[in-house]
């Protein structure tokens, strides 16, 4: 880097790669300071020290896995006040979290926050998942040893583990929505033929959801899911890193590839101490385009900050607007009427109530085929895609690339069925899961006969 | 180094490798294996109901059992209040007019209709499937009366035909 031939006498008596000053500039005054501040920070040194700058356009990536990693922290962090507060016992699940709700100063909102938090990151997640599709961004472009496949794998990985670790999080306050919603959930298990009530006994840790059934859901989210998705979330960041930056980086260097300029000087991450040797050879599109480049710091950090504090402002405003709700204690003995699971799962819940049918004699429970079968097939569909596309490597990381229009089209759709069938379980759905109209009165049913 | 000398390295090499993979394997065994349960502390399944003059002539519907008890003059049988399709508990809605249709082979007086809030399957008084995704139809439990006190028993561990009745002398 040109700029920092000259260095000032000061730095050059702290160790190598080590930032002469406890803290750094914000506003760096020369490339060397730039990428010091990067490289010598430890919240921050798993950032390049320059990156490409449509990468961090606004409208490329929408930032969305920053902000689900954004409310994953925030999960992690409004989740630690209720580890205090919170106990997972049958007996007093409820009235703890009734302490929190409406004794403990600021409880409300915390949990508020933890909740909404936890809604908005499946949501965040699977738009995240959707943009990485539409934009061809698992796609292998230009650079040599690229496996931005298994950084899909790991996407889908991580979507399915927050879907858990939200479904987990819903039975703790065991009122009657928790209970209910369990209660299916698991039922959903017991359908798969001959294992399934096998499958149900170690979900739930028993025939009945009890004690063991809420110890076994609040370790997995309080402790085994949050730790695997945090190990999955650092080596997504790390195969970022490794493929050579989002996809749009070899878009751009396809392009100057197509147009014949001279081969410019490539670098490797020796350079940086990050790899030895040659072996991740991305070809430095910052050095290929020096044009399009730009600092980590300030540009990616200020925009990261953005995203990342815009997350935490929404959440925490928006958690003081909206009380989390809490129903009647857990009774195995009173089924709600309606009945429902969370609203990520509904359009499954819409698909069970559907695909009950009739063999010659035999029945095939529905459970099973909408509840097992066919989200089984959805993601083994979307673990596969990489390797089935077989469209130019010149549709990475571009925005509905002429090539992949087919299987856009067909993504969008199955999209499209997943939120129409989701719209209709949580708004249109009334008591017996008879179809209401959102302006129309439900029934008055009796609760108790 | 001779090859008697490296094979013995080599081997003594796997031997070590060997053993600690199937150490970790046990031990990870033993420790899902402590997951599943040896023991259900599960509610009894033969229960005592009440004296069978408690129950009333058409329906009584017991939550703690998850059973509606119906009877006729003298005739009783209980069916599951446990939907087939995913274990939400149905809810009866009293007919209009009770009917009267052929259940396991012999008339019966049919006073209420099943429906299930969850995923709205609907049942016959007697259990059969009329709509939604139940795979099957309600079961029906075994009734005894007990020797000692003279009261309704179910056995919730025991599913009997649409011919079941007890018969009260």
């Amino acid at each position: 880097m040109a700029t920092a031939a000259k260095t000032p006498p000061t730095e050059a008596q702290s160790a190598p790669g080590v930032h002469p000053k406890p803290f750094w500039s914000f506003k760096p005054r020369s490339d060397r300071e730039s990428g010091d501040a990067i490289v010598a920070n430890f919240a921050l040194h798993w950032f390049p020290a320059k990156v490409f700058k449509p990468s961090l356009d606004w409208s490329y990536s929408f930032w969305l896995g920053t902000i689900s990693a954004a409310l994953l922290l925030l999960l992690t962090v409004s989740g630690l006040p209720l580890l205090f507060l919170y106990v997972p016992s049958v007996e007093r699940a409820y009235l703890s979290v009734k302490d929190i709700e409406w004794v403990v100063t600021f409880g409300s909102w915390i949990r508020s926050v933890h909740r909404l938090s936890a809604h908005l990151m499946v949501a965040a997640v699977f738009l995240h998942l959707v943009r990485v599709f539409l934009t061809g961004a698992y796609k292998n472009g230009a650079g040599r040893g690229q496996h931005r496949e298994w950084n899909w794998v790991l996407g889908v990985v991580m979507l399915v583990l927050t879907l858990f670790l939200s479904f987990t999080g819903y039975l703790l306050p065991w009122d009657q929505l928790a209970f209910w919603a369990v209660t299916v959930g698991t039922n959903i298990a017991a359908s798969i033929p001959w294992v399934g009530p096998r499958v149900r006994e170690l979900m739930i840790g028993g025939r009945a959801i009890e004690q063991a059934t809420l110890i076994r859901f609040y370790v997995l989210h309080v402790i085994f899911l949050p730790g695997l998705l945090g190990g999955l979330f650092a080596y997504h960041m790390w195969r970022i890193r490794k493929d050579g930056g989002l996809a749009r980086v070899d878009r751009v260097a396809t392009l100057r590839e197509k147009a014949a300029e001279p081969p410019s000087p490539t670098k490797t991450y020796t350079l940086l101490g990050v790899a030895r040797g040659t072996a991740p050879t991305v070809r430095a599109a910052s050095l290929e385009a020096r044009d399009l480049t730009v600092n980590s710091m300030p540009d990616l950090v200020r925009r990261a900050a953005v995203a990342v504090l815009g997350t935490f402002a929404v959440i925490s405003v928006l958690a003081s607007l909206i009380r989390s709700p809490l129903e009647e204690a857990a009774n195995p003995l009173v089924t709600p009427n309606p009945a429902k699971a969370p609203w990520y799962f509904l359009w499954l819940q819409e698909i069970v109530t559907d695909t009950t049918f009739t063999v010659a004699g035999f029945t095939v429970n529905g459970a099973f085929l909408g509840g097992v079968i066919l989200p089984g097939l959805i993601l083994l569909l979307l673990t596969a895609w990489p390797w089935l596309d077989r469209s130019p490597a010149d549709a990475t990381g571009v925005w509905f690339a002429r090539s992949r229009r087919r299987q856009n089209l067909v993504f969008l759709l199955a999209v499209l069925v997943v939120v129409v069938l989701t719209i209709v379980g949580t708004f249109l759905r009334g008591p017996s899961w008879q179809l209401f109209w959102p302006w129309e009165v439900w029934p008055e049913l009796p609760t108790r006969i | 180094m001779t090859e008697e000398k490296k094979d013995r390295r080599e081997f003594l090499v796997k031997v070590g490798v060997g053993a600690g993979v199937v150490g970790i394997c046990t031990q990870a065994a033993a420790s899902l294996r402590s997951l599943l349960p040896n023991v259900s502390y599960d509610a009894p399944t033969t229960v005592k109901l009440g004296a069978p003059a408690e129950f009333p002539d058409g329906m009584k519907f017991l939550p703690e059992q998850r059973l509606f008890v119906f009877r006729e003059g003298k005739v009783f049988h209980a069916v599951s209040a446990v939907c087939t399709h995913l274990g939400c508990t149905v809810r009866a809605e009293a007919l209009p007019q009770p009917e009267t249709m052929e259940v396991g082979g012999a008339p019966m007086r049919v006073t209420h209709r099943f429906a299930c809030p969850c995923h709205g399957s609907k049942y016959t008084g007697d259990g059969k499937v009329v709509s939604g995704p139940a795979p099957k139809p309600l079961a029906w439990y075994h009734l005894t009366v007990s020797t000692d006190d003279g009261q309704l028993v179910v056995d919730l561990a025991q599913e009997v035909g649409r011919d079941f009745r007890l018969t009260l002398a």
